[in-house]
């Protein structure tokens, strides 16, 4: 490596910590603080003095590792690819291998609380990934309004509930049929409009539901919320630790000790229920002419017309059925927290979710497992870092797409093939 | 009629800061095709950097007119840093990938700014005293008086000074021809000889200087700003830029003072609570009825 | 009644003031493969995007004669016109789906009758008999026009990976999955060596024939037009300046002056 490249890296290095310098000085270096009503600036400076110069000394690395990288042109990103075709060959095996240790998991021995409320946490964030893998990875329409369905599923469950005393199990399917329709109806007008302009306007959607449960005091309680959503019972013998009279409970019908994890185990088992129904149904349409259709309008919607395949109609389908699995998640929230206020249900759940899809791999569903528990993982490893979190778990979403735009899992295996029929 | 007025005045002043963020979305999705969901953010970070200078000229003796100047010269060129280096990092990388690529992209740098902001300055609301005070009373003797302050005059007279020169940029400069050639055809640009990619960060450069002011004028007006103001007036700039046409300039801030001028009525005679939902229905019916726009340039895919 | 199969009258596209087409009147018979030629901009292309419903024809109008009914084309918008008239086409720049396999591209040309055949999802839910053996149905018309073409080996291959002649074939043979009544190819032999244009001629003449389907083709490549045509319309400028038979056209001089040229 020639005296000339290093003092070009070294320019590099040196512009880079300008640039750095101008980003970080003022917004990193000058603080503002309240202090008696007013606002006054905290110096920060030797914070910034670090993040430039780790600025440059980064830069200066990575032309280095991009030099070598040239120099050994052979080897391209051989780790990369091996863990792509280990995760390939091996696909089915792991998924196997992931329900039984999902199917487990409360038995293990540091399944305490804390554990279980994070599994229950991820259990549901991988059911809302495998219901938008159908919307966005499937069907390749670009939705960043879901969690208008998540809210939908979770009020008009809470609200039954509440007001109609119903169970579970009654009021789970009318949710997500509320949440379907829902979906019909904001889909109708707005599914032909091109990728961004979908994009836009499902994220106003989400956003315009969000205020409407904020408002709309009357329907929804605004923002106090609404409260005593009943707790799910194991098919009518209820969680409680003191039955009314005459009532059996849980542990008195088991002969068991009362625990308070009962209930928990058993709210992990619904979900995780829940969201291999929704696996097994995306696993089974995908091979269904409406899944084909799916796929194929996302390669190219032209074709799809001139084979007589009717654009309007199929996207409608997607956006409803993943719709209608958002609203299934949304009831099992609601009864899993027996209270639900529109803070649950901003953007950035929308965002997660969407996140959570393309970096899987669109359209793959191990890669929605690999990616919750990647994503989710990180937000909860760095809960005491608040904002520093959100940061990293942007910044993962921008590196993953530079360096890897096509997702984790990002091979296509055909749904039907002639060499089974052949 | 007197309070009729009032709303003009405030809804244009309004649309004029939309207007100027609504430029910066049409210009990128001009010239490579995405709309880019962190310039919104970027209009945040303007918003606080002029903060800040404002904090700092105060304990100066410095005029007020030099303050305003140099505020001005600052969240533009800051601002202007960010916008730079959001396209070197996010977007570049990604131009010949697959249209979602960017906008997820995108998606992660707008989370990225906005709790970057949020951690740096902390998360509680900042507040700006005014800057400019006192203004013009007209209808002084009937049930209400209308107002139309200096501050509201500077805004417009700032934006309609910064929309000629941007305009004689875009129609008489060679980066101006060389902008519209690359939104026509970049390979064929870059056989001619310009350099495309220098053309582009020129454009973000722009855009996010002009969301900078964007964000200047807002703090002087509300005097309250956080990191979040970034996400809605973001989505009110695009509706705007899309209901001017995307990819063109003055629809861009005709659509921006139209924005302003719904959401200023809408607040004035139906409802506070649901002024955000009155932009976006704009958007979804806008959207629904004219999928390019009112002066948008048709997007006819070929067959 | 005519005979043809498909009548076009006085069809008219313009885009503002430009004229892409000018008042254009031709047939074409169902026995037939009838060409479009002319030279570049000529509007042929917009002739099929009229025909298929990705353009509303400015004036005029176009009749496919099926089963005794008389349709009137510029009433089906995009999809209809291949789903309820049976209109099928290929794209100049192959429009295949290259990320699925060849088989499942063939599959999705099957679809509107497997949606019908699966209870429109419900039936096919549950594995229900008489959708599976309408999809093995599906699957053997797919073999057998793979078989044609010799691509049957490369079944379960990304259509995306194949050699660029047979995209191409496999667009057609794709096209034929919907049981068109009319098939529009739109140069067909764009890129195609020698060998593989012969080859082509003879899936058209075979499509012709023992399909009875009527084919109408926009061709650059002389060999092929020459080769197969029954009838051909040459397009300059939007208007139609001559038609008749392949010899005929030959030997037009209209024809040589605008587009053929002669042997130097």
């Amino acid at each position: 490596m020639g005296k000339d490249l290093i003092q070009k890296y070294l320019k590099d290095s040196l512009f880079t910590g300008i640039v750095a310098l101008a980003l970080f000085g003022p917004i990193v270096g000058l603080r503002t603080v309240a202090k008696n009503e007013a606002l006054v600036v905290q110096p920060k400076w030797f914070v910034v003095f670090l993040i430039v110069v780790a600025c440059a000394a980064g830069r200066f690395l990575i032309n280095i590792y991009q030099f070598r990288k040239e120099q050994r042109r052979g080897e391209q990103s051989s780790f990369g690819k091996a863990v792509s075709h280990f995760l390939d060959e091996k696909g089915a095996q792991i998924a196997i291998g992931a329900i039984v240790f999902s199917v487990i998991f409360p038995f293990m021995p540091f399944a305490d609380r804390y554990w279980m409320d994070i599994a229950i946490m991820m259990m549901t964030y991988i059911m809302l990934g495998w219901g938008l893998n159908i919307v966005i990875g499937l069907a390749g329409l670009l939705d960043l309004g879901y969690v208008a369905f998540y809210a939908v599923g979770a009020y008009s469950y809470a609200l039954f509930a509440i007001h109609f005393g119903w169970s579970f199990w009654i009021c789970l399917p009318i949710a997500g049929v509320f949440a379907a329709m829902f979906g019909v109806l904001l889909g109708f007008p707005v599914l032909r409009l091109r990728g961004d302009y979908l994009a836009i306007v499902t994220l106003a959607f989400g956003e315009m539901v969000r205020i409407l449960l904020l408002n709309w005091y009357e329907l929804t309680k605004g923002p106090d919320g609404l409260t005593g959503i009943p707790r799910p019972s194991f098919f009518g013998l209820p969680f409680k630790r003191y039955p009314d009279e005459g009532v059996e409970t849980f542990h008195t019908f088991f002969g068991l000790e009362y625990s308070s994890m009962q209930r928990i185990i058993f709210l992990y088992y619904l979900i995780l229920v829940l969201a291999l129904i929704t696996n097994f149904f995306t696993i089974k349409i995908r091979r269904l002419p409406v899944g084909r259709a799916w796929e194929a309008l996302r390669e190219d919607e032209i074709a799809c017309k001139s084979l007589g395949v009717n654009p309007r109609n199929t996207k409608l389908t997607a956006f409803a059925i993943g719709a209608m699995f958002a609203g299934f998640a949304g009831s099992f929230f609601a009864t899993r927290q027996a209270f639900i206020s529109p803070e649950s249900f901003t953007f950035i759940e929308s965002a997660i979710i969407v996140a959570i899809v393309v970096l899987g791999g669109m359209g793959s569903q191990t890669g929605v497992v690999l990616s919750t528990v990647f994503l989710i993982g990180l937000i909860e490893v760095f809960r005491d870092f608040e904002s520093y979190r959100m940061v990293a778990f942007g910044g993962a979403m921008v590196l993953i797409m530079v360096f890897r735009p096509r997702g984790i899992l990002a091979k296509r295996k055909p749904t039907i093939t002639m060499g089974k029929h052949g | 009629m007197e309070y009729f007025l009032q709303q003009l005045i405030n809804g244009l002043t309004l649309g004029s800061v939309y207007g100027l963020i609504a430029i910066g979305y049409t210009m990128v999705y001009g010239i490579i095709g995405m709309i880019n969901f962190a310039h919104g953010d970027i209009f945040m970070v303007g918003a606080f950097v002029a903060l800040i200078a404002f904090i700092l000229f105060a304990l100066t003796s410095i005029s007020l007119p030099i303050v305003l100047i140099l505020v001005l010269l600052i969240a533009m060129v800051f601002t202007a840093c960010y916008g730079w280096t959001v396209e070197k990092l996010a977007y570049k990388p990604l131009r010949k990938s697959f249209r979602l690529a960017p906008l997820i992209s995108a998606l992660g740098m707008s989370i990225v700014l906005q709790n970057y902001v949020q951690a740096a300055q902390g998360a509680r609301i900042k507040t700006l005293q005014p800057v400019i005070q006192g203004g013009f009373n007209f209808f002084k003797d009937s049930n209400f008086v209308v107002t139309l302050s200096y501050l509201q005059i500077f805004i417009i007279l700032v934006t309609i000074t910064l929309m000629t020169i941007f305009t004689l940029l875009i129609t008489r400069t060679a980066l101006g021809r060389a902008q519209r050639a690359c939104e026509q055809d970049r390979t064929m640009t870059a056989l001619m000889g310009i350099n495309v990619d220098r053309t582009i960060s020129m454009t973000f450069i722009i855009g996010s200087s002009l969301a900078a002011v964007a964000g200047m004028m807002f703090v002087m007006y509300y005097g309250v700003i956080d990191f979040y103001i970034g996400f809605l007036a973001g989505i009110k700039a695009f509706t705007a830029a899309v209901l001017g046409g995307i990819g063109s300039i003055p629809g861009a801030m005709l659509g921006g003072l139209l924005i302003g001028l719904i959401e200023t009525f809408w607040s004035g005679y139906i409802s506070i609570e649901y002024k955000d939902i009155a932009a976006f229905t704009t958007l979804v019916v806008v959207l629904i009825f004219f999928p390019t726009g009112f002066l948008g340039k048709p997007d006819i895919e070929k067959v | 009644m005519s005979s043809a199969l498909l009548d076009v009258e006085n069809l008219t596209m313009r885009f503002g003031g430009l004229i892409a087409i000018d008042d254009l009147t031709f047939s074409a018979k169902k026995d037939h493969i009838t060409s479009i030629i002319g030279p570049n901009g000529a509007g042929k292309t917009t002739v099929f995007n009229c025909l298929t419903g990705f353009y509303k024809a400015s004036e005029g109008s176009m009749y496919l004669n099926k089963d005794n009914k008389k349709l009137n084309l510029g009433k089906f918008s995009d999809f209809k016109v291949a789903q309820k008239a049976g209109v099928a086409r290929t794209f100049q720049n192959i429009r295949l789906f290259p990320q699925m396999s060849v088989l499942e591209n063939m599959m999705v040309a099957q679809h509107n009758k497997l949606m019908k055949a699966s209870g429109f999802t419900i039936l096919g839910l549950v594995n229900s008999p008489s959708f599976l053996k309408k999809e093995k149905e599906a699957i053997e018309i797919s073999k057998y026009w793979l078989n044609i073409i010799g691509l049957t080996n490369r079944a379960d291959d990304n259509a995306g990976d194949l050699p660029y002649g047979d995209q191409r074939k496999l667009e057609i043979v794709r096209a034929m999955c919907i049981e068109p009544n009319l098939l529009c190819l739109d140069e067909p032999a764009a890129g195609l060596n020698a060998k593989e244009s012969a080859e082509l001629n003879k899936l058209l003449k075979f499509i012709k024939n023992d399909k009875k389907t009527g084919i109408l083709l926009i061709e650059h490549d002389m060999s092929v037009v020459m080769g197969i045509s029954d009838h051909v319309v040459v397009l300059n400028y939007g208007k139609k300046i001559f038609q008749g038979t392949a010899k005929e056209t030959k030997n037009s001089p209209e024809v040589i002056e605008a587009y053929l040229g002669t042997d130097e």
